[in-house]
C-alpha cells in the first residue's frame, strides 16, 4: 500500500546504509588499473614571475611519468567556477592551468604524475624554479589604489575585476525625506568551507581521446563544458561524474574542485594512464576557494516611526588572485540584502578587487551572509537611535507578498512575520531589556536578525534543468538528473518528489545524479536550487509519463484517457465496472506491445524567496571577552517541506557554520603573504563543545512556483547567524564590534573601550 | 619510515632495545606527537619501541607519600583516577583539557612532558605540583625535578633514543593544600591554549603559606610567576590580594604575538584574570572543594 502522501515525510536517506557501513565510495577511494598519482608544485611567494623552470631532474627520477608546466600545457584562459552568468559583459576569464606569473601562496606552478604519491612528492623537490619576486598586496582597499601592485589588467580601475551598481528609486531623495539616518562600516573575514572530503579528481583518457573525469564537483555539466573548452574537445567527448559520493561541498566545488580536474586530465593525456590527483588538507585550505572577505558600509534612512525611506549598501570584496565566482557573489550580496525590507529608495554599489590571496568564490550564502551581517547590525543601530524595539522595527518594514522590490521575480509567499513572532517567543525576547547584572563576571544578551535568499540561480544565470524519467518494464522508475547529492540529501528528497508525482512507492524509484553521460544538462547543485529546480523538471517528466500511461490505458479500457486516473499505484476508471490495473501490470502490458513510458522533463524558469528569522542568546565573559552562544532559535520559511529531518539537518549545520563565522573562523595572512591558518588545528571551526542548543522552527508556505510548494533551504540558515549573534553581543556588553569574527580579543577591546 | 615496531615486556627490555640500536630506536607511548613528527621529518628512526604494553608503566599508584603515574598512563586515565583527583586536582583538570576525547584515550601524561611543547597542559600542571620524574637509561635510574626536562621550545633534555621517563611522582596532598588549572582557548576542544595556568597553594590559619604559579605559553616551557609567588607568602587571600597576584604574574610572562593564538597584548591583558581565577579555585580546592 502506498502512503497517501510521501511529501512531508522524513523517510530515511537513500544512502544512509552505505555511508554508515563505510562502503560508500568517494573519489580518492577509487583505484583504476595502471593508475598514476599526481602532485602539484605551488608558489611559495604571494606574487612572482617565473624566470626559468627546469624539470629535467624531476623527469629523470625513476617512477616519474610526466611533468607539466606552462611550457607544455594548454594556454586557454578560463574561470575555474565555470560561471554561467547571463550577462556576457561580466564574464571574467583570468586563469590558465599553469601560468608564468603566480599571484598567491599556493598558486600552481607545475605538476608531476608518478607511480606513487611519495615519488611524485619527491619529484616536486627536484623541480628548479627561478623567481622574480614582485610586490604584493593583500587588502582590497590598498589594492584599489592607483599605485598598488597590479595583478591583472583591469578596465574598471586598478585591480578592480568588476564594478556593479543596482539602483531602485532615488536614494538621495530617500535620505532627504528621512528623519533619522545612520551609517556604519563593517569588516568581514575569509571563511573556509571545510567540507570533509578534500578536493580530488581522477582522469582517464581513452584511445580515441575521450576523457572521463571522476570528481566531487557540484556541477558536472558545467565542469564538462569547461574541460572541453580548455582541451579543445567536443563536449560530447568529455564525461564528468561523481564516484558517486561527495563529502560535502558548501560551494567549494562549483565548477572545478580547486584545479584537480584540468591538472588530472593534462597528466592523463601526457601519460596515457589514469591519474588520481588528491589535494591534502593544506592544499585544500590554501589553494581552493574561500568565502569573500571585505568591507561593507550600510546607510539607512527612516521616518521617526521607523518606516524605512532609503537604503545604501557599499561592498568592497576581496576576490583574491582570480575572479572566479566573485562577480556573481557581489551581485547576490546586493540583491538579497536590498530585498529583505520594503524600502522605496535603494542603491547598491559593489567593487570586486584582486589581491595576492587565495581566490574567493562561492560559499554557502554566496555573498548574502556578509551583507546580511552588516545590514542586520545596522537595523539594530537604527532601532536604538529611534528608540524602537528591534523586532518592532523589522515587523514594520519586512517585505510582504507582491511588494515592489528590485528582484525580477515576484515574492509570492512569505511567512517571515510568523518566523519573527515565533522565534521571539521561543528565545524569550522580553528578557532582552532586563538589567545586565554580571554573574561571575559574565553577562547575557539576546539578539536577532532576519533575511532572505534564493531558490534558484536565475534570472542572472543560466538556470535550466532537465530530467530523464524512464519507467522500467516491472513498473519501477529510473530518474536521471544532472544535479549532485553532495551530502545535502537531494537524492532522497527528489526520490520523494518523483514517487509523489507518479503515484508509486519511494522504494520503486531510483534517482541517479551527477553523471554527464546519463543526464541532460543541469546547472548543478548550488544556489539552494537542487530540490527546487530539479524537482520541477522531475514533476514535468512525471506529468508527461503519466499522460503516456493514461493514453495507453485508454486503449486497454476502451475509454477516453480523461476517464482514467493513477492513484496509489493503481490505474482506475471513472466507471467502476471497467475494473482497474496495477502500475506494474500496465508496464508489463506496454512492454509486450513494444512500448516504454519515458520522458524528458524541463523546469519552469523561476525563482522564489525563502525567509529566515534567527535569534541568539549569548553569554559574554567581561574579563576575557569570551562569547558563548547558549541557545539559538532558527525560524524558517522554505515553502512546503519535502523531508523535515533533512531540512532540520541543513538548518542546524548551517547555523553552526554561522556560529564559526561569527565568533572564531578566519584565515589571515602573515608578513610573508602566507595563510596563517592552513589546517583544522589552527582554523577554529566550532567543536561539539562550542555548539549551542539549536531549535528549528519551520513555518510552511505553499510556494506556487516550487515543486509541491517547496523553496530553497540549503544556504538559508547561514545567512543571518552572524548578525543575530552580533546583536546579542551588543545587547550584552552595550557596545558594538563591527568586525568578524568576534573573537575574545576584539570583544575584550570593545568592553575595555566601553569602560573608559 | 621505521622498519621495526617492538613491544618490550619490561623497562629493562626497552632500554636494551635502545642500546642495541645505538640511536636508531625511539621510545613511543601514545604517539600522538611522535607519529606526526616522524611524518613531518622532525625525527626519523628505524625502530619504534612501544612502551604501552609494559604493565608497571600503565599504573597510577601510591608509594612513600607520592602518587606515581607510569609513563603509559593516558590523559583520560588520569582524569578519571580518584588518586589524581584527590591529590592533584590541577593535573586532573589539565588532562581533561588536552586535545579531544580520542586523543586523550591514547596520549600520555609523560609523553606530554617529553614532547616539551611550551604550553602542554598536563606539563604545566605538573610544574605547579612540583613533580619529579624517574629516568631510566643504560646508566641506571635517576630522579630529577620536572623543570630539568626543558631544553628549549619543543626540545627535551630526554633523548628518547637513549633513555625513557618511566614515571612522574607527585607528593600526596597535605591538609590545607589545593591546586587548580585554568585554560583559555579559541575553541573548547582540539586546540592548543592561548594561555594556561596551574596553581598549587598551601593555606594555614587562613594565610597563604606557599603558592606555586605556573603559566604558559609565555616563554620556553612552563614559566613560574616568581614575583607573584613571593607576594602571596603569608597573605590573607582577599579579592584584592588575588587581583594583585594576577597582575604581578604578568611581570614574569613574555608571550608572543600569534596570528593563530592571539596577540601578546591580549594575552598579557587576560593572564592576570586567569591567574586570579586559578588561585581562587585552588583555594577552594584546598578547603575541600572538588574541581
Amino acid at each position: 500500500m502506498i502512503p497517501e502522501n510521501i511529501i512531508g515525510k522524513s523517510i530515511s536517506r537513500v544512502e544512509s546504509a552505505e555511508k554508515a557501513t563505510g562502503t560508500a565510495v568517494f573519489t580518492a577511494d577509487m583505484k583504476l588499473p595502471n593508475m598514476l598519482f599526481g602532485k602539484v608544485l605551488r608558489s611559495p611567494y604571494p606574487h612572482a614571475k617565473i624566470v626559468s623552470i627546469d624539470t629535467s631532474k624531476a623527469e629523470a627520477l625513476p617512477g616519474v611519468k610526466a611533468v607539466v608546466t606552462y611550457k607544455n600545457s594548454p594556454s586557454v584562459i578560463f574561470n575555474t567556477a565555470a560561471r554561467t552568468a547571463q550577462q556576457k559583459i561580466n564574464q571574467v576569464d583570468d586563469e590558465v592551468i599553469f601560468g608564468k606569473v603566480v599571484r598567491y601562496v599556493g598558486d600552481e606552478i607545475a605538476a608531476v604524475a608518478a607511480t606513487s604519491e611519495e615519488i611524485a612528492a619527491e619529484a616536486l623537490t627536484l623541480i628548479e624554479v627561478n623567481y622574480e619576486i614582485l610586490p604584493a598586496v593583500f587588502d582590497p582597499l590598498e589594492a584599489m589604489k592607483p599605485d598598488a601592485p597590479q595583478l591583472h589588467d583591469c578596465k574598471n580601475g586598478n585591480n578592480i575585476a568588476t564594478l556593479i551598481k543596482l539602483p531602485m528609486g532615488d536614494v538621495e531623495q530617500g535620505f532627504a525625506e528621512s528623519e533619522t539616518v545612520i551609517e556604519q562600516s563593517f569588516k568581514v573575514p575569509v571563511q573556509k568551507h571545510c567540507q570533509l572530503e578534500n578536493h580530488a579528481a581522477i582522469a582517464e583518457v581513452s584511445h580515441n581521446g575521450r576523457i572521463t573525469v571522476w570528481s566531487p564537483t557540484q556541477t558536472p555539466h558545467t565542469a564538462k563544458n569547461l574541460l572541453a573548452k580548455i582541451f579543445g574537445l567536443p563536449a560530447s567527448k568529455v564525461r564528468v561524474l561523481n564516484p558517486p559520493y561527495i563529502g560535502g561541498g558548501f560551494g567549494a566545488r562549483i565548477g572545478f574542485c580547486g584545479k584537480t580536474e584540468p591538472i588530472a586530465v593534462l597528466l592523463a593525456q601526457k601519460t596515457g594512464r589514469p591519474v588520481l590527483l588528491s589535494y591534502d588538507r593544506k592544499e585544500d585550505f590554501i589553494a581552493s576557494d574561500t568565502r569573500h572577505s571585505g568591507y561593507i558600509t550600510v546607510k539607512l534612512g527612516a521616518k521617526k516611526d521607523g518606516q524605512l525611506k532609503a537604503l545604501y549598501i557599499n561592498a568592497v570584496l576581496n576576490t583574491g588572485a582570480y575572479a572566479s565566482y566573485g562577480p556573481d557573489v557581489i551581485a547576490v550580496l546586493g540583491t538579497t540584502n536590498c530585498s529583505v525590507y520594503r524600502v522605496p529608495n535603494v542603491l547598491f554599489e559593489g567593487s570586486l578587487v584582486y589581491t595576492n590571496t587565495t581566490t574567493a568564490a562561492a560559499m554557502r550564502g554566496f555573498g548574502n551572509p556578509q551583507g546580511n551581517y552588516a545590514l542586520e547590525c545596522s537595523m539594530d543601530i537604527l532601532a536604538e537611535k529611534l528608540g524602537l524595539d528591534p523586532v518592532e522595527l523589522r515587523l514594520k518594514n519586512i517585505i510582504k507578498p507582491f511588494d515592489k522590490w528590485m528582484l525580477p521575480y515576484p515574492c509570492a509567499t512569505s511567512a517571515l512575520e510568523d518566523c519573527i513572532q515565533l522565534g521571539a517567543k521561543s528565545i524569550g525576547w522580553e528578557r532582552r531589556n532586563e538589567p545586565k547584572v554580571p554573574v561571575n563576571h559574565k553577562v547575557r544578551g539576546i539578539g536577532m536578525a532576519c533575511g532572505t535568499h534564493v531558490s534558484n540561480a536565475g534570472p542572472w544565470a543560466i538556470q535550466y534543468d532537465n530530467a530523464y524519467l524512464a519507467v522500467q518494464q516491472d513498473g519501477s522508475v529510473l530518474v536521471t538528473v544532472g544535479i549532485t547529492d553532495m551530502g545535502q540529501g537531494s537524492a532522497t528528497a527528489l526520490t520523494q518528489v518523483a514517487a509523489e508525482a507518479l503515484g508509486v512507492p519511494v522504494e520503486k524509484v531510483h534517482v541517479l545524479a551527477g553523471d554527464t553521460d546519463t543526464s541532460p544538462h543541469s546547472l548543478g547543485s548550488n544556489a539552494s536550487r537542487t530540490l527546487y529546480s530539479a524537482g520541477l523538471s522531475i514533476i514535468n517528466a512525471a506529468d508527461k509519463v503519466k499522460q503516456q500511461i493514461l493514453d495507453f490505458c485508454a486503449g486497454e479500457f476502451g475509454v477516453d484517457s480523461s476517464e482514467l486516473s493513477i492513484k496509489n499505484g493503481i490505474v482506475s476508471c471513472k466507471d467502476p465496472n471497467k475494473g482497474q490495473l496495477k502500475f506494474e501490470e500496465v508496464c508489463d502490458l506496454a512492454n509486450h506491445k513494444d512500448l516504454q513510458f519515458v520522458a524528458v522533463g524541463r523546469n519552469k524558469l523561476s525563482n522564489a524567496p525563502p525567509w529566515i528569522a534567527h535569534f541568539a542568546e549569548v553569554e559574554v565573559d567581561l574579563e576575557t571577552g569570551e562569547v558563548e552562544v547558549l541557545r539559538f532559535v532558527a525560524a524558517h520559511d522554505s515553502g512546503k517541506i519535502i523531508n523535515p529531518t533533512i531540512v532540520e539537518g541543513q538548518i542546524e549545520g548551517a547555523v553552526l557554520q554561522g556560529v564559526g563565522y561569527a565568533l572564531s573562523e578566519q584565515i589571515v595572512y602573515n608578513d610573508k603573504g602566507q595563510q596563517a591558518q592552513d589546517s583544522f588545528h589552527e582554523y577554529y571551526m566550532p567543536s561539539i563543545k562550542d555548539t549551542p542548543e539549536i531549535e528549528t522552527i519551520i513555518v510552511e508556505t505553499e510556494e506556487p512556483s516550487g515543486p509541491f510548494g517547496a523553496k530553497g533551504v540549503g544556504e538559508c540558515a547561514q545567512v543571518p547567524v552572524a548578525g543575530a549573534i552580533a546583536n546579542a553581543v551588543a545587547n550584552a556588553i552595550g557596545d558594538r564590534i563591527n568586525e568578524l569574527p568576534m573573537n575574545k580579543e576584539r570583544v575584550l577591546a570593545a568592553i575595555m573601550q566601553k569602560e573608559k | 619510515m621505521f622498519q621495526k615496531y617492538v613491544f618490550p615486556r619490561n623497562v629493562s627490555a626497552a632500554v636494551h632495545l635502545l642500546n642495541e640500536h645505538r640511536g636508531n630506536a625511539r621510545i613511543m607511548a601514545g604517539g600522538t606527537d611522535l607519529i606526526l613528527d616522524l611524518q613531518n621529518g622532525k625525527y626519523s628512526t628505524d625502530c619504534i619501541v612501544d612502551i604501552t604494553r609494559i604493565e608497571e608503566l600503565k599504573q597510577i599508584s601510591e608509594e612513600n607519600g607520592n602518587i606515581v603515574i607510569g609513563a603509559a598512563v593516558t590523559h583520560n586515565q588520569a582524569t578519571k583516577s580518584f588518586l589524581v583527583q584527590q591529590n592533584a586536582a590541577a593535573l586532573a583538570q589539565a588532562s581533561a583539557a588536552v586535545g579531544s576525547q580520542q586523543i586523550r584515550n591514547i596520549s600520555t601524561i609523560v609523553g606530554n612532558v617529553v614532547s616539551a611543547q611550551p604550553a602542554a597542559d598536563s606539563a604545566v600542571a605538573l610544574f605547579a605540583l612540583d613533580a619529579q620524574v624517574r629516568v631510566v637509561s643504560a646508566d641506571g635510574l635517576t630522579v630529577m625535578p620536572i623543570e630539568n626536562l626543558y631544553a628549549g621550545i619543543g626540545k627535551s633534555t630526554i633523548d628518547s633514543t637513549l633513555s625513557l621517563v618511566t614515571a612522574v611522582l607527585i607528593k600526596k596532598v597535605e591538609p590545607g593544600e589545593g591546586s587548580a588549572f585554568v585554560r583559555l582557548e579559541q575553541r573548547k576542544a582540539l586546540t592548543l591554549p592561548m594561555l594556561n595556568t596551574a596553581v598549587k597553594i598551601s593555606v594555614k590559619d587562613q594565610r597563604i603559606k606557599e603558592a606555586r604559579i605556573v603559566m604558559a605559553p609565555v616563554g620556553i616551557g612552563p614559566v613560574r610567576a616568581t614575583e607573584s609567588e613571593a607576594f602571596l607568602k603569608d597573605k590573607m587571600p582577599s579579592e584584592e590580594v588575588l587581583q594583585e597576584a594576577g597582575r604581578l604574574a604578568a611581570e614574569n610572562a613574555n608571550p608572543r604575538d600569534s596570528l593563530v593564538r592571539g596577540s601578546r597584548n591580549y594575552r598579557l591583558a587576560v593572564l592576570p584574570v586567569l591567574v586570579r581565577r586559578a588561585l581562587e579555585q585552588a583555594i577552594n580546592n584546598a578547603e575541600g572543594g572538588g574541581f
